[in-house]
């Protein structure tokens, strides 16, 4: 059965492989295309490194404000990454402990995965801004006098609120495929560890912390991943400056004048490669366990 | 197998993550094919020297007009004035299409230019500034038509602020739709007209005697009404406005520096002490409702009055102008080269001129709040002359006086300037 090529892996991915290929694949040309300066409509037709040039020397526009982007970005997704993997870490022990009322905790889990990141991020602002709902209601009840003292928690200079909009958009997402691991390992281990005398931190560090390793260290890259290279949440939960990558890169792709495309296209072009090797370092810490 | 897998999944979120940067310009290129530039695209044809003939080709088209979709009032009143009256004159459907920025039109109009597509799929487009820089620099406008409709005889071509567009030529290739003025708002329950400040020094004096009470709108794509109030401070620091009409490199090099100083001595007694700023007319406008600050802003010749129909802002909300260089200019629409319905368009840019819907566009309780794009001398008809006049007396105590609005005004500086302050603020302003 596996060798008929009906079943060759490769014949059931073509759809995928397709879509990815053709979509991805022509807005790879087309962005390199356009990040060495090419601009037929406005009639340039010759290929130069200078965006990238600029970008890395700091130099330009765009190039002043790059190396602080990319700390910033790598910043707000380092942390949100390993705060949300250490927490849903945690959270995933906890319910896999109470085995049994499984709806409950799906549902607790499950809930805001349905939210949009978009959404998400509007709901904190209207909470957490210090014109939002807690403000008011600290003032109201007294707490603070007025609602600008409410401490700033979104759109502040730090990333506090973007990295709070990931964490919690996030651990969900790292607890499911953790108790899915979980779930899936005789409970035996464990128990032979508590009868052995293992406290409950050596249970966690040296049984259950392998067991899930290489699912949690997959999810945390993916995190990573999508968090440094997305646009809507540091687009409405940072400030105007530090900004991230992603939001930097479209400041330029918009920019009046069409040759600062360049520029951006370059930004969009480092952080796919950036994300291209965290991916291939992924891939090599699969290979090795 | 599952490095496949994940790699595939990988690539599938960085597609996911990077649609806005690079997905949607390339999308055209992948999902439509280029059209053949042979077949006919218009199944009418028209001669522009010739109004029937414009409408007859119209008759039955359907308008998609890209237009910056924000304001739910702005979109009910496009839906009901102009939606309405196209279909009931010359049988054309009006398709509004809202759009978060303009920008998004433009690079629409450049995806289907690279692409090839043509006719492509934006027949109107809402636009002035930097937009239309950038469509005019791709030589991407259908060219020639402006001063050929008819209403274009109620326009003062020869007012520089009109045949300019930020300081670039307007070359007949866009129309004027309504007119805008920079332009502060206070609450008269707060404070009196008195304590107003009525310069840029006297706003920093105001400012540092209120500390955290006064935030402008920071300069930049979407704050265009931030970058607006600086360059009114660069205007009065250097003493004149004039002077910034053309470009000249050494004169901002000599006043450059002077601009910075003020806005860094200011930002100390801003909200926040300026460590962010507002990024948009509506985050400041909510502050001002929320009692965080003091002042707003707005460019709406209605003044406060179109924010209080809205809810958005009390009911004692006042708009007021400093004594000079409150910025004013005027918004078009534009007719991309490779638009499918051009006759429609034409009727459409046409209609927005039409004297009846001049005087309604500037009543705050339609919800559009901008300017005359017309010069009122130049309307004969008595009965619409009579219309405009008493729309104008109709604007109320949220609106800034006329007198004061007149003896403010003054042209925006050339375009070049626009990256200079916008850049120069964040890196000087900003990021100090």
């Amino acid at each position: 059965m596996r060798s008929h090529p009906l079943f060759s892996p490769w014949f059931s991915l073509a759809p995928a492989l397709t879509i990815v290929t053709v979509l991805l694949g022509a807005s790879l040309v087309y962005g390199v295309a356009q990040s060495l300066g090419l601009m037929s409509v406005i009639g340039q037709d010759t290929l130069s490194l200078d965006a990238y040039r600029n970008l890395f020397t700091g130099q330009g526009m765009a190039g002043r404000e790059f190396w602080g982007s990319l700390a910033f970005s790598l910043w707000v997704s380092i942390a949100s990454t390993l705060i949300s993997s250490a927490l849903a870490l945690l959270v995933a022990v906890w319910l896999s402990e109470r085995r049994g009322s499984g709806g409950a905790e799906n549902l607790a889990l499950n809930w805001n995965l349905a939210f949009p990141h978009l959404v998400w991020s509007v709901a904190l602002l209207l909470f957490l801004s210090q014109s939002g709902l807690l403000a008011r209601w600290a003032a109201a009840a007294g707490i603070i006098q007025t609602p600008a003292d409410f401490p700033v928690l979104v759109r502040d200079r730090y990333g506090i609120g973007i990295t709070l909009h990931y964490v919690s958009k996030e651990i969900p997402f790292l607890a499911l495929i953790i108790l899915a691991v979980l779930r899936t390992q005789p409970a035996g281990y464990d128990l032979v560890a508590e009868n052995l005398g293992a406290s409950r931190w050596q249970r966690l560090r040296y049984v259950t912390l392998p067991q899930v390793a290489p699912a949690l260290l997959s999810g945390a890259l993916l995190v990573f991943a999508f968090i440094f290279s997305s646009y809507e949440v540091p687009a409405l939960l940072g400030v105007n400056y530090p900004r991230m990558l992603p939001a930097l890169a479209l400041r330029f792709f918009n920019d009046p004048d069409l040759r600062s495309r360049a520029d951006g296209m370059a930004i969009s072009l480092v952080i796919t490669v950036i994300v291209l090797i965290v991916a291939a370092v992924s891939l090599k810490k699969g290979e090795q366990k | 197998m599952k490095r496949i897998v994940f790699l595939l999944v990988v690539l599938t979120m960085l597609l996911a993550a990077c649609a806005p940067n690079t997905a949607t310009s390339a999308q055209p290129a992948a999902t439509n094919p280029p059209v053949a530039t042979d077949a006919p695209a218009v199944p009418g044809e028209f001669d522009i020297n010739n109004w029937d003939s414009v409408l007859v080709a119209a008759k039955g088209q359907t308008v998609n007009w890209y237009i910056w979709g924000g304001s739910d009032s702005i979109n009910a009143f496009v839906d009901n004035f102009y939606g309405v009256a196209l279909k009931e004159r010359y049988g054309i459907t009006l398709n509004r299409i809202p759009i978060a920025d303009t920008v998004d039109a433009v690079n629409q109009v450049l995806s289907e230019k690279q692409a090839g597509a043509d006719p492509g799929a934006v027949d109107l487009i809402w636009i002035n500034g930097e937009n239309f820089f950038t469509l005019k620099q791709a030589n991407l406008l259908y060219p020639d038509w402006a001063q050929k409709l008819p209403n274009s005889q109620y326009v003062n071509w020869d007012n520089p602020a009109i045949n300019r567009d930020f300081g670039n030529p307007v070359d007949n290739l866009e129309s004027p739709w309504s007119s805008a003025q920079l332009q502060l708002v206070y609450d008269s329950a707060r404070m009196n007209a008195d304590e107003l400040p009525r310069s840029y020094a006297d706003f920093k004096t105001w400012a540092c005697a209120h500390p955290g009470r006064a935030a402008y709108v920071a300069p930049g794509a979407g704050g265009f009404i931030g970058t607006r109030f600086v360059k009114g401070a660069l205007f009065e620091i250097s003493g004149g406005a004039e002077q910034w009409a053309t470009f000249d490199q050494a004169l901002w090099d000599k006043w450059s520096p002077e601009l910075w100083k003020y806005f860094n001595e200011l930002e100390s007694c801003l909200w926040r002490n300026g460590e962010t700023y507002p990024k948009d007319e509506a985050e400041l406008k909510n502050l001002f409702a929320n009692n965080e600050v003091d002042f707003s802003m707005t460019n709406d010749i209605t003044g406060a009055g179109t924010g209080i129909a809205a809810g958005l802002l009390p009911a004692t909300s006042r708009a007021f102008v400093f004594n000079n260089y409150m910025i004013g200019d005027f918004n078009y629409v534009a007719i991309p080269s490779n638009a499918p319905h051009k006759a429609a368009a034409l009727a459409l840019a046409n209609l927005l001129l039409e004297p009846e819907f001049q005087a309604a566009q500037i009543l705050p309780e339609n919800g559009f709040g901008l300017g005359y794009a017309i010069d009122v001398n130049r309307v004969t008809d008595s009965a619409a002359l009579a219309a405009l006049e008493a729309a104008s007396t109709k604007l109320g105590d949220s609106a800034t006086p006329a007198s004061d609005l007149a003896n403010s005004l003054v042209g925006d500086a050339a375009p070049e300037y626009q990256n200079l302050i916008e850049q120069g603020w964040l890196e000087n302003v900003l990021q100090k």
